[in-house]
């Protein structure tokens, strides 16, 4: 008998190679009892090394952000960018919720806001007991370090006066040397001019050995301690919560949507029961406010809670943006691609156009590209095209596409469809001419040659292509989005860079590793479609 | 079927090519090729390496153009490639991307367009199976050893119906057990579907086991017909019988001593063993050496 387990082994490994997560391959073989020498070996290769090397990085990193310092605060060091992280996190949790208090209605809403109350009136004590604990630990801060800096106030005073007492000295020692010169005697006058110059140098490094005590006194009195700090830290954070609670009560309460709906609808109500008891000018004035909080009434139902942008939120109309320009430069790049592969004369009239295009900078085609799509939509609020998108259910009418996508997605577009037009090009171009033969013995019309022979052959080509412009196209779009201030990572990154809030570098940092990560998996994704529609001996190698 | 039509079912006359040579005078690989084939009939080209057989017979094919003289197939001058002369490459030349059967079906779906799916899958099903790979229609070349995705070649081949067909050096690259089983399956189809085929090969055995009638190229440049051999064996043939048959040998021989006379006019190789061949050699035969040998 075979265990169950061993025939999913092989399916398994394939798996991983397709996907090319090829460091668990080793794991697997392990767990299988394949070799484990050997696979020891590999694993130790390439799962503890980069291992060992993330952490060597982690501790050189966190060395260094101690060293350099800027106008916004020291470099984050790793624990700072988790942290960042995390209250980016938070952020887009608590926004998320504010959106559901907003939109509660019925029971619902009062669970909700009973919930939200006792949590708050939890919190209010917990928050004054961070606070209190802050004004503690400062306090004993501060005696913990008077105590360590009267030894050094002691030491001051005692060198001041013992540096007072020797300058008295050496100057009534000048002054008396000065009172014996003999006049001519040059040589006497000289040896004078040497002792001023030792007193005055002296005086000197007495004055500065002064100074540095001083520095050293003020370093111990601002010395934060990790005690203060990780009250501080506590505080901000019960604040924090204490305030979003408070938002989301009102979202409950005063904000709430249904409530508005309800209160505007019975007031309605109330005002045409009294316009029937009236005439005249009254009645106008009375059927006047009736339309107009109708009108009112309407916008309530269809509105919607204005979340301000999170990162993931940022994240996603990233993404869509970069597959709109990806998906509109391979619509271009393919088929001229093909046609440049097919036909020499056809790549002769398009090479010049590629040779001058393609080393052109994002830089340039996205100021083109926003006054190219400003000038076709001029105004956004009233274009069908855009009031279509916005009308869009779930999160794509949210991302509220405006010119400035676009131009950003056409300039990812720009940057990003030369290498697919190449390597479709050199597809068509190097296709088997054995292939060709069969094509022509069995006389296969123009189309089905095409997508029976040509096509298929040169899609392990196009695919690497489609993958290195993918590439290209989320660096170029991340800042394409922070020139046009289209929402998005790139708008993120500006945002933070000029917010200037306390963590808003770390939060740089975070955008770092969160663009890579998702270039990163875009780049797997590619990877595994390159693969299935690669066969062997084809000339796309990975 | 007049008699007239059929022994000149295919007509090769003054057949010239040549290819460009950008730093003279174009290079002539073929001139005065003449050849007639009679339909149903079994060609063998042999010849030199690069006298220029493959250049003949993708003429006949129509992948090469032709520079002067013509070839005429079935009553037609013959105009570009077309599924009525099928080809079997040396390389089997399969898409890699499509199985067996898809790759036979290419060429299927092509040649009868209006014939029903379940018609024009019988057809890809069954020149499968003569090739004998029922079993593995549905797997990709790079799942098959070289004989198996030569076999999808030439049944590749036969699904369009063709009413020639043409391989070149089709088993070059398979051992010798796969080579004969293949030259069995080419000699049983070309039996029932009454097929006029030609063969370029450099196999001796193989020129004279499956043709009716054996043409020797003569050296190139400027190469023609040198001489060509009846092959007088019953169909259909047997393999264990043929090479028991004391003819085969001096077929063979014959053949043999053609192209060693060859080489040595080209004033290549190593002294020939013209003398232990005579033996096998009819006296006719012997007399018509030695005219050749004079001149
Ligand atoms: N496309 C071409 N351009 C120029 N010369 C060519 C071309 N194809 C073939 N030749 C020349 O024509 C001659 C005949 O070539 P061909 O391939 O027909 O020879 P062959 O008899 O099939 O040889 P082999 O037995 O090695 O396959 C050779 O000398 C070759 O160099
Ligand atoms: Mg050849």
């Amino acid at each position: 008998m075979k265990n169950p387990l061993s025939y999913i082994k092989y399916p398994l490994l394939k798996a991983i190679d397709i996907s090319g997560l090829t460091f668990l391959g080793p794991v697997v073989r392990l767990c299988y009892g394949e070799e484990p020498s050997v696979q020891m070996k590999k694993i130790g290769q390439w799962i503890f090394i980069p291992i060992i090397f993330i952490i060597l990085f982690l501790f050189v990193w966190g060395i260094a952000s101690e060293k350099i310092q800027t106008k916004s605060g020291a470099l984050p060091n790793p624990t700072k960018t988790l942290q960042a992280y995390d209250s980016i996190n938070t952020f887009a949790k608590r926004e998320k919720l504010k959106k559901e208090a907003y939109e509660a209605h019925g029971e619902q809403r009062e669970k909700l806001l009973t919930k939200a109350q006792e949590r708050l009136a939890e919190i209010i004590p917990q928050a004054q007991a961070a606070t209190e604990l802050v004004t503690q630990e400062k306090a004993n801060q501060k005696v913990k370090l008077a105590s360590q800096i009267a030894p050094i106030k002691e030491e001051y005073k005692t060198s001041k006066r013992a540096f007072t007492e020797s300058q008295k000295q050496r100057q009534t020692q000048l002054d008396h040397t000065s009172k014996k010169l003999h006049i001519g005697n040059e040589e006497q006058y000289q040896s004078f001019i040497q002792s001023v110059k030792e007193h005055q140098s002296q005086t000197e490094t007495e004055k500065s050995t002064l100074r540095s005590i001083k520095i050293k006194i003020k370093e111990i009195e601002n010395s934060s301690s990790k005690k203060v700090e990780k009250a501080l830290q506590l505080q901000t954070i019960m604040a924090e919560e204490q305030q979003f609670l408070k938002k989301q009560i009102d979202q409950l309460t005063r904000d709430n949507k249904s409530l508005k709906v309800e209160s505007e609808q019975l007031k309605i109500e109330e005002n045409f029961t009294a316009l029937t008891q009236v005439t005249g000018k009254e009645a106008l004035k009375k059927a006047q406010s009736i339309v107009k909080t109708e009108t009112r009434l309407e916008k309530t139902k269809a509105s919607n809670y204005a979340k301000p942008s999170t990162l993931w939120f940022q994240v996603r109309r990233s993404i869509l943006c970069v597959f709109t320009g990806f998906l509109l430069g391979s619509l271009i790049a393919i088929p001229i691609g093909i046609l440049c592969g097919l036909s020499s004369t056809f790549m002769a009239a398009m090479t010049p156009f590629v040779a001058i295009f393609k080393p052109v900078s994002p830089i340039v085609w996205l100021p083109i590209t926003l006054i190219i799509a400003s000038g076709l939509i001029p105004d956004p609020d009233q274009n069908p095209l855009m009031k279509f998108l916005w009308g869009l259910p779930g999160e794509l009418g949210e991302f509220k596409i405006n010119p400035a996508f676009i131009a950003s997605a056409a300039t990812v577009a720009l940057c990003s469809l030369w290498a697919t037009l190449a390597n479709t090009a050199l597809g068509v171009a190097s296709i088997d001419k054995d292939h060709l033969n069969v094509a022509r013995v069995l006389k296969l019309g123009f189309w089905s040659r095409l997508f029976k022979i040509i096509i298929p052959s040169a899609l392990p080509l196009i695919f690497a292509g489609l993958r290195i412009s993918l590439g290209v196209g989320w660096m170029v779009l991340i800042a394409a989005e922070l020139l046009s201030s289209s929402e998005g990572i790139g708008k993120f990154v500006w945002d933070q860079f000029n917010n200037g809030a306390s963590d808003s570098f770390a939060k740089m940092i975070v955008v770092v590793f969160v663009v890579g990560v998702i270039g990163l998996i875009l780049d797997r994704i590619m990877i595994i479609f390159q693969r299935m529609v690669s066969f062997e001996g084809s000339a796309a190698t990975i | 079927m007049s008699t007239s039509l059929n022994s000149k079912f295919v007509e090769i006359s003054h057949l010239v090519k040549e290819y460009p040579n950008p730093y003279g005078e174009d290079f002539r690989v073929i001139e005065n090729f003449n050849l007639n084939i009679k339909q149903g009939e079994f060609i063998s080209l042999i010849g030199h390496s690069g006298c220029g057989k493959s250049t003949v017979l993708t003429m006949l094919a129509g992948l090469n153009e032709i520079s002067d003289g013509g070839i005429i197939v079935g009553d037609k001058e013959i105009d570009g490639p077309g599924p009525d002369r099928a080809v079997v490459f040396q390389a089997p030349c399969l898409m890699p991307w499509m199985t067996a059967y898809q790759n036979v079906m290419l060429g299927v779906k092509n040649v009868y367009p209006h014939a029903t799916k379940s018609v024009q899958k019988q057809i890809v099903e069954h020149s499968l199976s003569i090739v004998g790979l029922s079993d593995a229609m549905k797997k990709l070349p790079n799942e098959m050893s070289g004989g198996m995705q030569q076999r999808v070649g030439i049944a590749r081949a036969i699904a369009l119906k063709p009413k020639m067909l043409l391989l070149d050096e089709p088993f070059g690259r398979l051992d010798s057990l796969t080579r004969m089983e293949l030259q069995d399956v080419i000699i049983n189809i070309l039996a029932e579907e009454n097929l006029t085929a030609m063969i370029v090969t450099h196999d001796v055995d193989e020129a004279v086991f499956m043709a009716d009638r054996c043409v020797m190229m003569s050296n190139g440049p400027k190469a023609g017909v040198g001489e060509i051999m009846e092959i007088n064996f019953p169909r259909p043939r047997n393999r264990q019988d043929v090479f028991n048959d004391p003819m085969f040998f001096r077929y063979r021989e014959h053949l043999l001593a053609f192209l060693e006379q060859r080489s040595h006019i080209k004033g290549k190789t190593r002294l020939h063993n013209h003398e232990d061949l005579i033996g096998y050699l009819s006296s006719e035969d012997l007399k018509s050496l030695e005219a050749q040998y004079q001149d």
